[in-house]
């Protein structure tokens, strides 16, 4: 009797039994992530000047920083997220 | 003290109102009245087919306030109303949608015990209603469920799915009928929906990867310097799924409504009947349409479900792979890359 594969092998064998769109949806999603750090990256650094802008009173230079800050910070999780899939690869 | 204080005012009590027809040469105001219909209200009105009475239901109001007399009354140029939730006045009053919502829950419960199959010495159902609900139970189960988490997990999360599904399958087909309302046209009902997916969908992330590695993930896989920053780029992440769950069950549901209601509109905008002779087919192909539409919109809402939460299931497979090193995770937790790749926004 063959023996039940456990741990890792089962859940890759799991994984085969996913259906099509659910596994193009999972190979997509390290990509997805990465996108999503650089624009969100962009919009939490926007948001943020803003409010601090309206609580300190510094405007503009809260959301200049901020932007500025954010958009950089989104950029190099992008960079990295992807100099990460390309090792893997 | 904090004095819960509930007020039921005109509890279920109905009046007919006597409506006035519109004055000779009068244009009826079409998008006030389908905005109007397609919107939750606290009464149900039952329009009398070829009068222009209807019947109105009053819904009971229900106030809890937050603060000493925060429900307190406040007249407007709109007619007395009531302090929001920012002033302290909790407001659970029962609407239009909510009795909808009950309805489609009292039919779904007892369909299903009607045409479920609780005779367990035979195990081939009888009859149309039951050989449907089994059905549609093993597709939501085997096309959905099995297919987008996986064989092991699928069981775990098939109820909740299945539950979903049908609800929202019910209170979409309500919609339908003459009197009723769609209560998935409401953006609050769309909400609270993906809202229970989210919830599931990060209890399956916690279960699935350890609330450790959870955690982690939130990080983005960033050195700790850019947490501030990557921290709530990934909390926002997480919202934009049940977002889009949100927005895209309540606009397909309403929309279809405002459609078939601007086309009979058409008759009374141009004050012509001859127009019903092009409007009323239309109509009744958006009508069926919608039909359509009904099972569809509770199959997506159910399909991303199962996708979301495979998405969190898949996350802890990830983990078990042991790639612990090539994410680098390096003693002392200098440095936390976690590879997020299958969470974010799950």
């Amino acid at each position: 009797m063959a023996e039940e594969p456990r741990g890792p092998e089962k859940k890759e064998q799991q994984g085969s039994e996913l259906g099509t769109p659910a596994r193009h949806m999972q190979e997509a999603m390290p990509y997805i992530s990465a996108v999503w750090k650089m624009v969100g990256g962009a919009v939490v650094g926007v948001l943020g000047g803003l409010l601090m802008d309206r609580w300190l009173g510094t405007k503009p230079w809260g959301l200049v920083g901020l932007s500025v800050v954010g958009i950089s910070v989104g950029f190099y999780g992008f960079l990295h997220e992807m100099a990460r899939l390309g090792k893997k690869k | 003290m904090r004095k819960a204080m509930v007020l039921f005012a005109g509890l279920f009590a109905s009046s007919v109102l006597a409506a006035s027809p519109p004055a000779e040469g009068e244009k009826e105001d079409v998008p006030a009245y389908i905005l109007h219909h397609v919107a939750d209200s606290p009464e149900i009105e039952i329009e009398i087919p070829g009068s222009y009475e209807h019947i109105a239901i009053h819904l009971p109001q229900i106030l809890i306030p937050l603060k000493e007399g925060a429900c307190a009354p406040q007249m407007t140029d709109h007619g007395e109303t009531h302090p929001g939730l920012l002033a302290g006045c909790l407001d659970l009053s029962i609407t239009k949608h909510t009795v909808m919502m009950f309805l489609a829950a009292l039919l779904l419960v007892g369909s299903l015990l009607i045409w479920s199959n609780r005779d367990k010495s035979k195990l081939v159902p009888r009859g149309v209603g039951a050989n449907l609900f089994e059905m549609l139970v093993v597709f939501v189960r085997d096309e959905l469920a099995v297919k987008n988490i996986g064989k092991e997990e699928a069981p775990r999360y098939t109820p909740y799915l299945l539950t979903v599904f049908f609800f929202i399958l019910f209170m979409n087909m309500l919609g339908l009928f003459p009197w009723m309302a769609t209560a998935t046209g409401n953006v609050a009902v769309t909400a609270a929906l993906a809202l229970c997916t989210f919830v599931l969908t990060q209890i399956a992330g916690i279960r699935a990867a350890g609330l450790g590695g959870y955690l982690a993930h939130l990080t983005g896989g960033v050195h700790w310097l850019l947490w501030p920053i990557m921290i709530p780029v990934e909390i926002l992440g997480l919202f934009t799924k049940p977002f889009a769950l949100t927005m895209r069950l309540f606009a397909n549901m309403l929309a279809g409504h405002i459609v078939i209601f601007f086309l009979l509109g058409l008759i009374f905008m141009m004050g012509s009947a001859a127009v019903g002779i092009v409007a009323v087919p239309f109509a009744m192909g958006i009508y069926f349409l919608e039909l359509f539409v009904a099972f569809v919109q509770a199959y997506v809402f159910t399909l991303l479900s199962a996708l979301f939460i495979g998405m969190s299931v898949a996350m802890g497979h990830h983990h078990d792979h042991g790639h612990a090193e090539e994410h680098g995770h390096k003693e002392g937790g200098a440095s936390h890359d976690h590879g997020k790749a299958h969470f974010v926004g799950s």
